[in-house]
């Protein structure tokens, strides 16, 4: 299992290093479903198999599929991908990659001296998470669904056509 | 060992059984569709016409598999892959008998809507692989029209879960000993079948390659294995739908008399031949009907369905 | 972490083989012959006018943003429903208020007409 944790991590980081590298758009959200995936794998393998399903479903199966969605309805050609590899000059990216290889290097001193976590997480099921959601959470409930709410109807009026008679793609 | 070698078996077997089944599918399709519309369909290739299947297979594997040069090369073969992987995975958590099936996992119906949300990107990556009108125009329809019936689909199963108050598969047919899900949920698997036949883009829903509008829709410029594989993937989704029917409301392998595999068998036929009897009867709505009646029928309806069966539950309880 | 999920990166394994397989099969098989004709995208048979880069209605947009929001919803009651007997009348007030409020943003769009295609 140890081994399979690790396969999937080394997965994630693969992946998104090239979702951050790639210049085409639509290869890149594809790197970032892989992503998400290991992720996944990574929860199961940490014994919480509900949010697991939950990665799948909601980033790689639906905010992914937004992702995509508008990448094909701006339809960016050659000059969007051109314009991508002109921005990933070294110049642009190795201020941050070296604040963040800085913050990295903090990170491994900090895993290296602390002690170790005591025993493994006991398995997180679904109806743990109902419990607990439908229990002392529910105020937070509630306000995602004000929130889901806000969003909809943001989005809604954002992406509203102005009635002024443009011509628009038959689609 | 030879536990590991049985399961490695099992899994081998359940997996191409959707393999084998799509093939005869095809088959049986064209002869039923024919049948309903007084002609022969193909009789002519060994017994039954049978030999078509393999006649079928032989030609789709040595036509040109040709891949556009202005085409995305990677994500063009990438895309018929996703739907016979996202496909085949989904066979693995229907619990085909008590002891027949590959795996009994303990979130098995939310793995399956997953697979499902997975199965989106076969289309949308192949329409915007093709670099094709005609095909990007089918991808974004059909996966405006998949994602939004996945959403119902979810919906309408939820009165399944808070019955059997489980999301394996196994316990949700166990919880039928009783009664089928059938009677009590009837309008989950109204709303389950609709969002099914959506999601597989089966007539009456084929609006993504609705041939007189769109050419082909996200598979135009496919040929060769390529097209086959959404053609598989398309006859593996039907078998999986049909299967989650038998398994969610038809009381799975249960029946009287015969062994259960008989019955699962049989009743994962009967489903089957709807579909395509379904293709027979049903005209094509316009996208914008299909999408309207979606959001506006049932969304509602699934969660009324929802609160109701929740409300009912609690009270026969106390 | 039990052993049932194992199986399923098997599966994984087999389907993606059975695809790989299929690919290379038919790669192996088949004839090429390429035409300058199959070089154009095909349009019925027409010369293809101008190229894929139109852009597509915003309705696709929000039947993306609805889908997002609704399928969210869907992953909060999925929790409940499980939970539901043991969680009681407690639970199915909180369940219901939280359906009632997504279903008041699902008729506030159409009202709005925002369900409509056009």
């Amino acid at each position: 299992m140890t081994l399979i944790y690790y396969l999937a991590a080394a997965v994630a980081v693969i992946s998104t290093a090239m979702v951050i590298t790639r210049s085409n758009a639509v290869h890149a959200l594809l790197y970032m479903i892989v992503s998400l995936l290991s992720l996944a794998l990574i929860f199961f393998t940490l014994g919480a198999p509900f949010v697991a399903a939950l990665e799948v479903i909601i980033y790689a199966g639906a905010i992914v599929v937004l992702f995509v969605f508008v990448i094909m309805m701006l339809n960016l050609g050659a000059e969007a991908t051109a314009r991508e590899r002109r921005w990933l000059q070294p110049k642009a990216w190795i201020g941050p990659a070296i604040l963040t290889a800085i913050l990295f290097a903090e990170f491994l001193v900090v895993v290296a001296t602390e002690p170790a976590a005591t025993g493994a997480p006991a398995g997180v099921g679904v109806k743990r998470v109902g419990a607990a959601l439908y229990g002392r959470y529910v105020l937070g409930v509630e306000l995602a669904a004000m929130l889901l709410l806000a969003g909809l109807v943001g989005a809604f009026h954002l992406g509203r056509r102005v009635p002024s008679g443009d011509e628009e793609d038959e689609s | 060992m030879t536990d590991v070698l049985l399961q490695v078996a099992v899994i081998l077997g359940v997996l191409n059984a959707p393999l084998i089944l799509a093939a005869l599918l095809i088959w049986l399709e064209r002869r039923f569709l024919a049948l309903l519309q007084d002609r022969y369909g193909p009789n002519r290739v060994g017994p039954l016409g049978l030999g078509i299947v393999l006649a079928d297979m032989i030609k789709i594997f040595t036509k040109e598999d040709w891949v556009p040069p202005f085409a995305d090369r990677a994500v063009f073969t990438l895309a018929p892959a996703v739907i016979v992987i996202t496909g085949l995975m989904s066979v693995a958590v229907i619990p085909i008998t008590e002891t027949i099936g590959v795996t009994d996992l303990n979130i098995g119906l939310l793995f399956f809507l997953a697979m499902s949300s997975m199965g989106v990107y076969s289309v949308v990556l192949a329409g915007w692989a093709s670099n094709n009108k005609y095909a990007l125009l089918g991808g974004l329809r059909a996966s405006a029209q998949m994602v939004s019936y996945e959403v119902f689909m979810g919906l309408s199963l939820m009165g399944v879960v808070l019955m059997a108050g489980s999301f394996s598969l196994r316990d949700i047919v166990a919880a039928q000993q009783d009664i089928w899900f059938i009677v009590p949920q009837f309008l989950g698997f109204v709303i389950f079948f609709i969002a099914g036949l959506a999601e597989t883009h089966r007539l009456p829903f084929d609006l993504p390659e609705a041939e007189a509008e769109l050419v082909a829709g996200f598979h135009s410029e496919y040929s060769g294995m390529k097209f086959g594989m959404f053609f598989v993937g398309e006859y593996v989704g039907v078998t999986v739908i049909a299967a989650m029917i038998v398994t969610l409301f038809f009381g799975g392998w249960m029946g009287p008399v015969l062994p259960g595999i008989v019955w699962f068998g049989l009743k994962l036929l009967f489903f089957i031949l709807i579909f395509i009897l379904l293709r027979a009867a049903l005209p094509r709505p316009r996208f914008d009907q299909l999408m309207a009646f979606g959001w506006k029928v049932l969304l509602p309806l699934s969660l009324l369905n929802l609160v109701v069966t929740a409300g009912a539950l609690l009270l026969w309880k106390a | 972490m039990s052993d049932a999920y194992l199986p399923i990166l098997l599966i994984f394994g087999v389907s993606a083989l059975n695809a790989v397989f299929m690919v290379a099969l038919s790669h192996i098989l088949n004839p090429r012959r390429p035409t300058p004709q199959k070089a154009m995208p095909y349009e019925s048979g027409m010369i293809p006018l101008g190229d894929t880069r139109a852009r597509f209605s915003v309705k696709f947009y929000l039947v993306a943003i609805s889908f997002i929001v609704f399928d969210l919803e869907a992953v909060f009651l999925i929790p409940w429903a499980v939970e539901m007997r043991a969680l009681g009348w407690s639970g199915f007030v909180a369940a219901s208020i939280f359906v009632a409020v997504l279903t008041a943003g699902l008729v506030y769009e159409w009202k709005k007409g925002g369900l409509d295609w056009d």
